[in-house]
């Protein structure tokens, strides 16, 4: 019994401060919202085309940076766990670095490369490529550059460690048995790595679905992911009923996808068999 | 490996991959230097203007940081004590429920921080007359937490408590257990968390942007408003000093701790 007690007194301060800082005000709030305006915010959302382009615009710029962050993120991450060569560590120090560099800073190194007059047109002119300067900073394809730089080394992480667990014997194996590379990969290595496949995915996604820093520096003025958006109905719009109910369908839409990719991972590993191990 | 032809296409994809990585960060430093106002590669001549500019008052990137600082190292301090205890009280005693009240400690983790900041401010619109610091410091302690509790739990989840028991057995009591057993076994995962929580904090835009008072704002609020009057080299100068603070910190961190423990 007094085991008991000093847990519940450990875990009280904690707990407290959650509870009056971040549980009361989130349920509060959403009382209130719902109380003073009813649902017709929402209606307004699923009603307006320009916020539903907004919401598309999220899904689509987060799907296709997580891809993109899987289709690159898997080699390196396979290199990087079979590899015993020492480039090992710098790479290990390279993809761990950006976490600790803000993503203000990242981004501006990219409107540096990707500007008007960046880097990247200053090269492509010099060298006779391009006459004019290509459009790249304010466009949506900067943006996803910007996400992949911020979020592959999350992916890359959670790859490394499913990786490193499968034992290359059992790539050995496989192909000592007549699989060629490529079918050792799809039938071997993939669906060993689902597991961390699937929560670098989650991971990647759910970022990028909430980011705010990269789409505003990157995106400019008019392009609009939900979370800028929240930003700008409250210090532009003043319009607070707006600003909630996107707040409100991005935590949900967020759910939503985390929900589906985890259930319908579970059915894939569950057909192929390593539901107990995943 | 014995596959000849994967082997090569994974070194090369991870060879461009590290490139992709540091590229901004070698181009800002560089451009760091640039003695004119537009950036060009590569640069004309040799500068350090930008650097003083930085610390040219009216750009208020000192009173930034100073505030960054204060709200960063507050915060994590005090998730420090609640955080651990609340980690502990997972890890060392066995009851129903361990599962939910870890996702209860990590729960802020889960909300996007920009709607975590609308319902502060409504909040803080209610009460009225919240202090500038104090609107952005309950947002970030609150955020902040699940990374400690995270990364002590990591740690604590492998501890082996006899040893504990040994310490009592051998005539210490709870408190020199405390401190002499618990803690410094459980430094490293403590001592990530709160690197990761205090990174956190000192990068943290959304919240701030929205709670940031006009008499109080932190260094990354100064920097984004910089950009939008000026593009001039000297965001490239405090970027790099940015930059240079994560290196040394990245170094103590893998001379203390060891860079394995971020990768839990």
């Amino acid at each position: 019994m007094e085991r008991k007690r000093s847990a519940v007194l450990l875990a009280l301060p904690a707990a407290l401060s959650l509870l009056i800082f971040f549980v009361c005000p989130m349920v509060f709030i959403f009382l209130k919202t719902i109380a003073e305006n009813g649902l017709s915010d929402f209606v307004d959302f699923f009603t307006d085309p320009f916020y539903l382009d907004i919401l598309w615009t999220t899904f689509r710029v987060s799907l296709v940076s997580t891809l993109v962050s899987l289709i690159l993120g898997y080699p390196t991450a396979y290199y990087m766990a079979r590899t015993k060569s020492r480039l090992k560590n710098v790479m290990m120090i390279i993809i761990l670095f950006p976490f600790l560099v803000s993503a203000v800073v990242r981004s501006y190194g990219w409107m540096v490369i990707l500007g008007k007059n960046g880097l990247l047109n200053q090269l492509l002119q010099g060298i006779g490529l391009i006459k004019e300067p290509l459009e790249i900073l304010n466009t949506e394809t900067a943006v996803i550059i910007g996400m992949i730089h911020l979020l592959i080394p999350y992916m890359i992480m959670s790859l490394i460690g499913v990786l490193q667990s499968i034992d290359p014997n059992v790539e050995y194996a496989a192909q000592s048995l007549g699989a060629s590379p490529l079918e050792t990969f799809v039938k071997v290595v993939f669906p060993l790595s689902l597991p961390g496949i699937i929560s670098g995915c989650v991971l990647v996604f759910t970022m990028s679905m909430t980011s705010y820093v990269t789409p505003k520096l990157l995106g400019g003025s008019k392009f609009r992911m939900m979370a800028t958006m929240v930003v700008q109905e409250i210090n532009v719009n003043f319009d607070w009923g707006a600003a909630s109910a996107i707040s409100y369908i991005l935590m949900a839409a967020i759910l939503v996808c985390q929900a589906l990719i985890v259930f319908g991972s579970a059915g894939y590993m569950k057909r192929m068999g390593g539901g107990k191990n995943a | 490996m014995r596959d000849k032809r994967s082997n090569p296409f994974c070194m090369i994809v991870a060879v461009l991959i590290m490139l992709f990585l540091v590229a901004p960060l070698v181009v800002i430093v560089i451009a760091s230097f640039t003695p004119t106002a537009l950036i060009t590669f590569p640069p004309k001549g040799f500068s350090l203007e930008w650097y003083g500019n930085i610390f040219s008052k009216s750009n208020n990137f000192v009173s930034g940081l100073l505030n960054s600082l204060k709200i960063g190292l507050g915060a994590t301090v005090l998730d420090i004590f609640i955080g651990v205890t609340a980690a502990l009280s997972i890890c060392r005693y066995d009851f129903k429920g361990k599962n939910i009240l870890l996702n209860y400690f990590t729960s802020p983790m889960y909300v996007p921080s920009v709607c975590f900041a609308f319902v502060l401010l409504q909040v803080y619109s209610q009460v009225g007359r919240v202090p500038g610091w104090a609107r952005i410091f309950i947002g970030h302690f609150i955020i902040i937490l699940p990374y400690i509790v995270r990364n002590t739990v990591s740690v604590l989840h492998v501890f082996n408590w006899t040893l504990e028991d040994a310490a009592t057995s051998l005539g210490a009591n709870p408190v020199q257990v405390f401190f002499k057993v618990t803690i410094p076994l459980a430094k490293p995962g403590i001592l990530a968390g709160a690197l990761l929580a205090f990174l956190y904090s000192f990068d943290e835009v959304a919240l701030s942007s929205l709670l940031s008072t006009p008499r109080f704002v932190t260094l990354p609020i100064r920097i984004m408003n910089y950009m939008e009057m000026s593009f001039d080299p000297t965001l490239a100068a405090i970027s790099t000093l940015l930059i240079l603070c994560s290196l040394i910190l990245m170094l103590l961190m893998e001379k203390f701790v060891g860079l394995d423990m971020f990768m839990r």
